[in-house]
């Protein structure tokens, strides 16, 4: 053997190779039999055992993959380039059924026809292994896609549903024009309805914002921190807060705001925005009345009333209220008791003025029964019926002598005793008084009990005519123009600038119930929307009962009676109108005047 | 005894195997083991009153890694075209599979199976591909190797089909071709 040539391999190599890699050597000898090469190994003789003790056997359907292989070897064996046909694996059972991997080549070898057999174990079961993990990859791969296209599947229907359900809520909130927030746990209002962009007067710009709920509801800080502490904790239902804010027009709205918990997240809340502008402004109207009624003013005089009033509301003291006719002394002392710590007893007004002492002290001080002819039943008196509250005595100088003893006791000892009784009730009562009298005159007279009047006239108020604040006057128009619309049914919104300018003109002697009763008697008249001075009494626009100079009537009760019988020429009904008063007072008052009656 | 060759073909993991296994031997394993290459198994069967003998190779599925071999298909009378419901791509690998074969073999009796039955509920075909299938003139059944549901059905409608179908051509079984 030459240095550099390859070494001859002998045949017990190549036996060893074929017997290391299970292959079976195979000559086709004709139609489906074979000749094996070598000594048989034990795998085939387990599919062949014939093959054993015979050198040919037949390739039969025991081993049916091989077999149909046969067509594609005998292919390769015929062909012109000797090409190698391969099998690919098959998959046997032996007759244990034992699974065993094969794979085939065929060959031609010079004139044999070759058929190579080899059994697999690690490589088949390598590919295998290799196969499978790509395949379960796959599968896995397929699973998650799946799993991603149902979940996708169901965000986009629950999206869809989500989506419907808000615009359906939506429509049927726009629809029901609910001014509607959904505020968030960080006070972002995360929804707005369009009634509230209204309400709100909310540019366009920041409706699709996410605002703050303090930017949109820009509110006193009072409303704001109460807005607060509802908004952190958890709401009962239809509890409202009050807010009064200010829009960007600057319009000023009253605002209850109905708070809910977002059943969906408990960190947010829904809130309805109930407009209480118009109820609130109504509501203004009737607590104006109830504490000041006729008390409607803005001149000088009247703002010292309100400021003494609201003075006096503090202490307890006795109060007289000094005015002439139609001032509204009543008014004041109802507002008084609204003011005051009493404003939740009773408030009693009596007059005591053209009453006889008995029936007087009977009806202030009350009488046991039997008291007197006539007096069936015990009867509590005003002073007890006022316990706790506000006893008002109008026209206080013209009570009796006797009855002024009496009050006199009842209020230093703050006890009252009934007639017929012995035994005095304690009281509780606040006593304003009022009266159009000179008191200090009527003392000087004997008329009047001096220290009866130093113990009702602790305190004094003291209401100017009409004829001095004038500057009201317009104010009073209105108001009594809206009272008359509310009774009467018209539709009068106004008074002409001739007839303002006959109520500025005119003097007012009855004051402000003469001016009220003067409008209510022009809008009888009155057949149009305006108050014309053609409506007016004629006394109010044809005479002026005002001398040119000025407010000259006089300020002493008696002065001003003559005065107005000198204007009305003798007319003592007119007289009394001047004045204010109906008829019979007017000759009552011109008695105790000792004024002639003609 | 009438021996008749089958091929069990379709797309990997369609459950060929399965189905064969249940049909051989009643049994079913979850667990997924691809085939490589192929195994033929046999059973015998009356149908209709003739006994018949099934050879039944059951080919690896058709994917990237392994395509079909057509020679694996010489003999064949007829075949089981399996798809897997859950998974609608097997529809298109079958749709392919049974040109190839007519292609090869001609128009030889065939079943398409729809296999995992027992999970109807997750299927990606619809009964509109079905409905497909059918109109193209396609027998559809529908199989669970889990749980045997219409397996034997399947097998049996081949084989009344084989039986009732014209003898195909005889073929040449000798490999040098005499």
């Amino acid at each position: 053997m030459a240095p550099n040539s390859h070494p001859s391999v002998p045949d017990t190599f190549y036996r060893a190779l074929l017997a290391r890699f299970l292959i079976a050597v195979l000559e086709h000898v004709g139609e489906t039999r074979v000749r094996l090469i070598g000594e048989p190994p034990p795998w085939l003789l387990r599919l062949y055992p014939e093959a054993e003790h015979q050198a040919d056997f037949s390739i039969d359907t025991r081993t049916p993959v091989l077999h149909n292989f046969l067509h594609d070897a005998a292919a390769a064996w015929d062909a012109q380039n000797n090409p190698i046909a391969r099998s690919g694996f098959w998959t046997d059972h032996t007759m244990f059924d034992e699974p065993r991997h094969f794979d085939a080549l065929a060959f031609r070898e010079g004139d044999q026809r070759l058929l190579l057999v080899q059994h697999h174990t690690e490589t088949y079961d390598q590919q295998a292994a290799l196969l499978q993990e790509a395949r379960e990859r796959a599968l896995r791969q397929h699973e998650q896609n799946r799993g991603h296209q149902r979940t996708h599947q169901v965000l986009t229907t629950k999206l869809a549903d989500s989506e419907r359900s808000r615009d359906d809520l939506a429509a049927i909130l726009q629809q029901l024009g609910l001014a509607t927030l959904l505020i968030d746990g960080n006070g972002h209002v995360r929804f707005l309805s369009d009634s509230a962009v209204r309400l709100l007067e909310v540019p366009p710009s920041s409706a699709s914002r996410d605002m703050h709920w303090e930017t949109l509801l820009p509110s006193s800080k009072p409303d704001r921190l109460a807005l607060q502490t509802l908004l952190r904790q958890p709401v009962s239902p239809r509890e409202r807060a009050r807010c009064h804010i200010e829009t960007p027009t600057g319009r000023r709205l009253w605002l209850e705001i109905e708070l809910h918990d977002d059943p969906r997240d408990s960190r947010h809340r829904i809130a309805f925005l109930h407009d209480m502008t118009d109820v609130y402004h109504l509501r203004r109207l009737l607590e104006l009345k109830a504490h000041f009624h006729d008390l409607i003013g803005k001149s000088r005089g009247m703002t010292q009333v309100y400021e003494q009033i609201h003075d006096l509301a503090r202490v307890d003291s006795t109060v007289l209220i000094e005015g002439e006719t139609g001032t509204g002394k009543e008014l004041v002392a109802r507002a008084l008791h609204q003011a005051s710590a009493r404003r939740t007893g009773p408030f009693i007004a009596a007059n005591c003025a053209g009453l006889t002492d008995s029936l007087l002290g009977s009806q202030l001080f009350g009488h046991k029964k039997g008291a007197f002819t006539g007096a069936i039943d015990d009867q509590p008196g005003l002073f007890e019926a006022a316990q706790n509250g506000v006893l008002f005595l109008d026209e206080i100088g013209d009570i009796p002598h006797p009855v002024q003893t009496h009050l006199l006791r009842v209020l230093q000892e703050k006890e009252v005793t009934r007639l017929g009784e012995t035994k005095p009730r304690k009281i509780n009562v606040r006593v304003v008084t009022a009266t159009h009298h000179n008191l200090s005159q009527d003392v000087a007279k004997g008329v009047f009990r001096a220290d009866l009047l130093y113990r009702i006239r602790v305190a004094r108020l003291q209401l100017p005519p009409l004829r001095e604040r004038k500057e009201d006057i317009p104010l009073l128009v209105t108001s009594f123009l809206t009272e008359g619309r509310a009774s009467m049914g018209k539709t009068i919104h106004r008074a002409s600038p001739a007839a303002m300018a006959a109520f500025m003109d005119y003097h007012w002697p009855g004051n402000v119930r003469e001016l009220k009763s003067t409008i209510e008697c022009a809008m009888i008249h009155c057949k149009g929307d305006t108050l014309d001075v053609s409506d007016l009494p004629s006394e109010i626009h044809q005479t002026n009962p005002v001398p040119p100079a000025g407010p000259t009537l006089p300020t002493d009760e008696r002065s001003r009676f003559v005065f107005a019988l000198g204007q009305a020429r003798g007319n003592r009904t007119k007289a009394a109108r001047l004045l204010g008063m109906s008829r019979a007072t007017f000759y009552r008052r011109l008695t105790e005047l000792d004024l002639p009656p003609s | 005894m009438i021996e008749k060759k089958i091929c069990m073909l379709g797309a990997f993991a369609v459950g060929k195997t399965s189905l064969v296994r249940r049909f051989v031997t009643s049994c079913f394993s979850e667990q997924y083991q691809t085939t490589i290459g192929v195994t033929v198994d046999k059973k015998s069967l009356t149908v209709d009153g003739t006994d018949l003998t099934l050879v039944v190779w059951d080919l690896y599925g058709e994917d990237e890694f392994q395509k079909l071999r057509r020679s694996y298909l010489r003999g064949s009378a007829g075949y089981l075209l399996v798809l897997d419901g859950l998974r609608r791509a097997t529809l298109d690998i079958a749709l392919r599979i049974q040109e190839s074969v007519t292609d090869e073999l001609g128009p030889i009796p065939f079943v398409a199976l729809v296999n995992k039955h027992d999970r109807r509920a997750e299927w990606e075909l619809t009964d509109h591909d079905l409905a497909e299938l059918a109109q193209r003139g396609w027998p559809v059944l529908m199989s669970s190797a889990k749980t045997g549901q219409g397996v034997e059905d399947a097998f049996t409608t081949l084989s009344r089909a084989l039986t009732q179908a014209p003898q195909p051509s005889s073929r040449a079984d000798h490999p040098d071709g005499a």
